[in-house]
């Protein structure tokens, strides 16, 4: 038998801060596990409150952060295992990452386009600048922009959804079999947002990638997701198919975050004259 | 290009550093016109001498018939070439420690903070004293540049490291990574830009520190005194006790000139620093990061 | 309990006759001039965009990611830098001690209008907190070059103006990294507008925290418009915010002003295509259909298409489409849109959308 694609088990993330007379503990992450098949390609929806551990869960997934107990296993194969540079870039290949916030995801002084050809020239067969651009140039018009308008330009010259884009492309340019995708889509715009949404659909339905999709937005969480678990301070609260959990979540934190959700067709209902203003959420 | 406008902003709207700029060309002026001299550095008896400054030796002739004027444009060539030599050494040492450390963090980082915490507190000054009493003969120039600068990296290469920290941090180091970047090229390519400016401005204390040191050491004989160099003039200056003789020229001229290199240096570095200004810096990167 | 966010407005108050507008931008052009490579290259983020918010009013602005939002509201705030700079056009405010045109102002000037009178909440503001300094630090800062009272005065009125948008004063104490993303992004709006100014800009300030933490950021910008009257231009790309939120909304195409109008007219019956789409292809939770993503890509706007800007992506495009740009026109009352097909079917595009 395969083994899956990705084994989270029983993972816990400790930070502690401050010396040894004033330590605190933050357990960031605190026992979670999830299999994703790999056979089964699916978008795997993570969401949950500002600050309940999705961003390291995705670091310890991507191997950047260690966990303190628990072991990630990706297609069987411990990531702790996984030290020598060679190993490292074949990982990292097959699992790639999209960060949060564009303004920050390329450096200030550099140009953007060396991302993508480096990522080109590391991780496919790419050997020529010829060959690299072509290959950065293709990750490029799937995300609906061209090597053209990117070439030389300097991150602080370009929106964030341009740079969002230019970081989804570079993800693509090794064709990886897993991508985490950590708020990729929180600052484009709607139309945008689904050429994004789409675009992760495309990827598991035709090139059978799976995603690990981390967001806020219960909306485009309901319309990709396979499956779903919503996070409160470091633990999973609630986890399943993604319909179901959100159509009629069990747990209070995800029946609140559920009922928060702000939707279009709630706002002019029967034109609810006096509603006035809500008591503010603490 | 860009430099030349920053140069150029620089001395237009900073008065210190014009004036530290001007000085530390007056200085290297001098030492420029080392190379035009009529006379060999280390030859003696070629002038008359004890002569005060006059048409023919504007600053005067040494009690060893050297002429002061030309002697001086060889020692602070020497004593300035010294200063760059161990700046530019120590700064490579503090770029690779600092970096390295900063960016790869956990035990890499403890073992070189330790080695740097042991340099910052090994006191300087005996112990290159006492590599003078082992060396002795082979004490040469380059010897003592190479000794002064093994000492004097540590403390900006815990600055540097603090910086490289925080752009660890940053998202765009982890893109960086994840796009096949090695170590090297991401502490050289994508973090070595954002030091730099701070590697400049502590270049120019480096050098007063080490041109200090080595000034010191040569005062007090504990180098190869054959070499002219600032420090070098002034100890055979006492060797023939030339303020008790009154030929007070041959010391206070080569004093004035390391303290104008002193003053220009030091007025170059603050002024830089406030150009480095994490502040000021960021709006000219028109970032709104 | 879903929470109405927006205060209906009385018939009266709409039909009352509207005194001048707070701020009026007037043929508002503010280019980028870029060099690369030794050409010059000039990317027309705002190109002739004109609008008027009055006061005591939500004033929602959406539009495609880069069409120029935040280099629109960068020169409205005058906050404008190098290479960004004004073409043509005017900003004017009416404010209540008088009226003032933003580009004639002294750079004293506008910074003593800047926290006092004008406040402006950038994208990506949660970082501006010093990682070092206490929060409290933060307001002597910013806000008390801007107020006159001083010493324990002036923390006292910060901690009213705290409490009364419900967060605790001892935030005061603490370090911007001891406070969840809400709670910063919450103290930065505070901050923004301790000293009651009449106008607010807000970037995105709810982007990137969660949807029960949002709301609360949310109520508490609408608590801060009803109490000072203040009013607030407020940009995000989360249409379901603009539902909930905005009174009237802005949309945005290629540096373009496309359509404006009550946020109900816009939702319920929108004019222009682009707006049309937008709103279509809104996911929902409960629906499953497929939405479509608007094929091609968004014009470059240093080389933007001639004509409509919309056109290359737009399925009712006609041949005048191709060659004129579509003025802005009221079609129907108090709702404007810039589209051929809109001007002489206001129904056309409502009904295919
Ligand atoms: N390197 C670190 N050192 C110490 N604490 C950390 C570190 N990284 C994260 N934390 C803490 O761990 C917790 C989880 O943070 P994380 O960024 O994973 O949350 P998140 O779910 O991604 O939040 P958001 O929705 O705001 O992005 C937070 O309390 C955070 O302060
Ligand atoms: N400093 C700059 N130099 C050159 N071009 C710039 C600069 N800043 C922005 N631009 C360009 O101006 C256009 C408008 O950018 P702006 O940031 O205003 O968009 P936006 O509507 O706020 O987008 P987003 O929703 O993604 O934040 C973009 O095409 C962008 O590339
Ligand atoms: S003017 Fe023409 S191209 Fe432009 S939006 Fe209207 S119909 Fe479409
Ligand atoms: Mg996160
Ligand atoms: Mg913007």
């Amino acid at each position: 038998m395969r083994p899956n694609l990705l084994d989270v088990e029983n993972v816990n993330k400790i930070f502690t801060r401050g010396g040894l007379v004033s330590r605190r503990v933050n357990h960031a992450v605190n026992d979670v596990s999830f299999s994703l098949a790999a056979d089964k390609p699916e978008v795997f929806t993570i969401i949950g409150e500002s600050g309940s551990g999705k961003t390291t869960l995705a670091g310890m997934i991507l191997n950047s952060v260690a966990p303190t107990t628990g072991r990630i296993l990706f297609q069987g194969r411990d990531l702790r295992e996984i030290r020598s540079r060679g190993a490292r870039l074949d990982f990292m290949s097959h699992v790639q990452a999209i960060f949060q916030n564009p303004f920050d995801a390329f450096n200030p002084l550099k140009r953007v386009d060396r991302y993508l050809f480096s990522a080109a020239q590391r991780f496919t067969e790419c050997r020529t600048p010829k060959a690299s651009a072509e290959r950065a140039d293709e990750a490029l018009h799937k995300v609906g922009l061209s090597l053209a308008e990117v070439q030389g330009r300097y991150p602080h010259e370009m929106s964030g959804g341009q740079l969002q884009r230019v970081a989804i492309a570079r993800a693509l340019v090794s064709n990886p079999s897993l991508i985490v995708a950590d708020e990729p889509v929180s600052m484009i715009d709607a139309s945008l947002r689904m050429t994004v949404i789409n675009l992760f659909k495309k990827l598991r339905d035709e090139l059978g990638v799976s995603i690990i999709y981390i967001t806020h937005d219960l909306a485009t969480a309901y319309y990709i997701s396979d499956r779903l678990i919503i996070m409160q301070k470091g633990r999973v609260v609630e986890g399943g198919d993604a319909r179901t959990v959100l159509a009629a979540p069990q747990h209070p934190y995800s029946i609140k975050l559920r009922q928060a959700v702000l939707s279009v067709d709630d706002a002019w209902r029967d034109d609810r004259v006096g509603a006035g203003v809500p008591a503010v959420a603490t | 290009m860009n430099t030349l406008r920053i140069l150029r902003d620089l001395l237009r709207y900073n008065g210190e550093f014009a004036i530290g700029l001007v000085l530390v060309l007056i200085v290297a002026a001098i030492a420029l016109c080392s190379f035009f001299s009529p006379y060999p550095p280390m030859d003696v008896y070629v002038v008359p001498p004890d002569i005060p400054p006059s048409w023919e030796h504007p600053l005067g002739t040494t009690s060893r018939g050297q002429d002061v004027f030309w002697q001086l444009t060889f020692a602070i060539r020497n004593t300035l070439l010294f200063g760059i030599v161990v700046a530019f050494l120590s700064r490579i040492i503090s770029l690779a420690v600092g970096l390295i450390s900063g960016y790869k963090g956990g035990w890499v980082d403890r073992i070189l903070m330790s080695i740097n915490d042991t340099f910052v507190v090994v006191p300087l000054f005996p112990i290159l004293v006492l590599f003078y009493f082992i060396m002795r003969d082979e004490m040469t120039w380059a010897m003592l540049a190479i000794i002064t600068a093994l000492l004097g990296w540590a403390y900006d290469a815990r600055l540097i490291r603090s910086i490289a920290m925080s752009l660890r941090t940053r998202e765009f180091t982890r893109q960086a990574v994840f796009s096949g970047m090695s170590t090297g090229k991401i502490v050289l390519q994508e973090h070595l830009p954002f030091v730099l400016p701070i590697v400049f401005s502590t270049t120019m204390n480096n050098i007063n520190w080490s041109i200090g040191i080595e000034v010191t050491l040569s005062v007090l004989g504990f180098t190869d005194i054959n070499t002219p160099t600032i420090g070098g003039m002034i100890y055979w200056a006492n060797q023939h006790t030339a303020l008790v003789s009154g030929i007070w020229w041959w010391v206070t001229f080569p004093v004035l000139l390391v303290i104008m290199l002193f003053i220009g240096l030091f007025l170059l570095a603050i002024s830089m620093n406030e150009y480095i200004d994490p502040r000021s810096r960021l709006s000219r990167l028109g970032g709104q990061a | 309990m879903i929470a109405e966010l927006r205060a209906i407005p009385s018939p009266d108050e709409l039909n009352a006759p509207q005194t001048s507008p707070l701020l009026t931008v007037d043929r508002l052009k503010a280019y980028y001039k870029v060099k690369l490579f030794g050409v010059d290259r000039e990317v027309r983020a705002v190109d002739d965009i004109s609008l008027a918010i009055n006061r005591n009013e939500i004033y929602g602005l959406a539009g495609e990611s880069s069409s120029g939002k935040s280099s629109l509201i960068k020169t409205i705030a005058g906050a404008i830098r190098p290479p960004l700079r004004v073409v043509e056009g005017s900003v004017r405010f009416a404010f209540k001690d008088g009226e003032r045109d933003i580009y004639r102002l002294s750079p004293q000037e506008l910074s003593a209008i800047r926290w006092s009178r004008l406040s402006y909440i950038m994208q990506g503001s949660m970082s501006v907190l010093n990682p070092v300094r206490r929060i409290r630090h933060a307001f002597e800062d910013f806000a008390l070059p801007h107020v006159s009272a001083k010493g324990a005065d002036f923390t006292r009125l910060v901690e009213r103006h705290l409490k009364r948008l419900h967060l605790d004063p001892a935030v005061l104490q603490a370090y911007p990294h001891e406070l969840s993303g809400g709670m910063r992004q919450r103290v930065t709006i505070a901050l923004a507008t301790v000293c009651n100014p009449e106008f607010i800009i807000a970037d995105e300030p709810t982007t990137a925290l969660d949807v029960i933490v949002q709301k609360g950021v949310l109520s508490m910008i609408r608590e801060i418009q009803q109490e000072f009257g203040s009013s607030v231009l407020f940009v995000t790309h989360d249409m379901a915010v603009h539902a909930n939120l905005t009174d009237r909304l802005g949309i945005m195409y290629a540096g373009r002003l496309v359509e404006e109008g009550r946020t109900r007219d816009v939702f319920k019956k929108p004019l222009h295509p682009y707006t049309a789409h937008l709103i279509s292809s809104l996911p929902r939770i409960g629906d499953e259909a497929p939405k479509k993503a608007l094929e091609g890509s968004p014009p470059s706007l240093a080389d933007p298409p001639p004509g409509c800007r919309f056109h290359p992506r737009c399925p009712f495009a006609i041949e005048i489409c191709r060659r004129e740009a579509p003025p802005m026109v009221e079609i129907l009352p108090g709702h404007r849109t810039a589209c051929h097909v809109a001007q002489a079917d206001p129904a056309r595009v409502r009904t295919v959308a």
